[in-house]
């Protein structure tokens, strides 16, 4: 399911009962996006870990707050989204060395897992792409949300994560090839 | 050799790679979710603070500096809200506490002119969770100085 397969109208309706702090909004919303969520933030991290379920939680608690201020702009899954990637960011940020060695240990875990002749090279050839393309390849081709919504979340313009996306598709070719 | 991926079938090969959706239950997250949802909904929508010893009303979240221009207080901004300029610096005298932390913008951009004391925050960065009193450092755009 993409973002866009929710309607508008309905959505509006769920972020006025999550912001009357409604029990059966917050299960709705849980269950349609929290797992989508968690996919993307255990995507962009590299590594299927429990600091992927920390930033899940960082995400939940910082969306509930952030709730209030929320126009409508855009999907209630775009803005989670962007949360999401902020909270990666700063996770990167602070974890540097060790957002590297989760990388590089995901690469190698993808490796022994993928059966052979499966998307092994795929997967490792996109554990090597950083974080900011890895999420941009994401969002566009697993999350299939649109450009502009891209946009919102990564907070660039559009014209920028076209770029990005070019860059991205460019080095995964690389990478694709050199694993040959 | 495996032939590049072009656009039309990477989201196929992204799709098929990607992780599967592994199931969430009823855990802690989806209960701590819930509980801060009902913290914030129980929270009031405006908060007053005092601005040079005016009493205004100040969305919840939202800036010092918003409040202040959306009651005509017109406090200067030069650099339009984005930390560069730090005229928009205010003095904390009381309710600290009841402002979002300094991020390190802020604290670069306060030391970076000269404004080290703790007491000081940028208008445009502070964000209102409380009763605040604030007073400005610099006169109000077409305000001159007393000579």
């Amino acid at each position: 399911m993409s973002a866009t397969d929710v309607p508008r109208s309905e959505e509006s309706d769920l972020v006025s009962r999550l912001r009357l702090g409604d029990a059966d909004a917050a299960n709705e919303f849980f269950d349609r996006y929290a797992a989508r969520i968690r996919r993307f933030i255990a995507q962009s991290l590299g590594a299927e870990k429990s600091e992927a379920d920390d930033l899940l939680q960082e995400t939940f608690i910082a969306l509930a707050e952030a709730l209030p201020f929320f126009r409508g702009d855009s999907s209630l899954f775009t803005f989670a989204c962007a949360i999401a990637h902020r909270k990666v960011l700063s996770f990167i940020r602070t974890n540097a060395r060790r957002a590297r060695l989760l990388r590089d240990a995901a690469i190698s875990e993808s490796e022994q897992r993928r059966d052979v002749g499966s998307h092994r090279d795929f997967n490792s050839a996109l554990m090597q792409l950083s974080p900011d393309y890895r999420e941009a390849l994401v969002l566009k081709y697993v999350e299939e949300i649109s450009v502009a919504e891209i946009a919102r979340v990564l907070a660039l313009s559009e014209h920028a994560v076209e770029s990005r996306l070019a860059r991205a598709r460019k080095l995964l070719r690389k990478h694709l090839g050199e694993s040959q | 050799m495996k032939p590049e991926p072009d656009e039309s079938n990477l989201a196929a090969e992204m799709k098929a790679a990607a992780r599967p959706l592994s199931e969430i239950g009823e855990t802690n997250l989806k209960r701590a979710f819930l509980k801060r949802l009902k913290e914030v909904a129980a929270r009031p929508d405006v908060v007053p603070i005092e601005f040079d010893g005016r009493k205004i009303d100040v969305r919840l979240g939202g800036t010092i500096l918003g409040a202040a221009l959306k009651n005509d207080i017109r406090l200067m901004h030069v650099c339009g809200a984005r930390t560069l300029c730090a005229t928009c610096r205010v003095v904390v005298e009381s309710g600290a506490e009841n402002l979002t932390p300094m991020r390190p913008t802020e604290r670069f951009s306060l030391r970076w002119h000269l404004s080290i004391s703790p007491r000081t925050r940028l208008a445009c960065q502070a964000r209102v969770r409380g009763p605040v009193e604030v007073k400005s450092v610099f006169p109000l755009c077409g305000e001159l100085p007393n000579s």
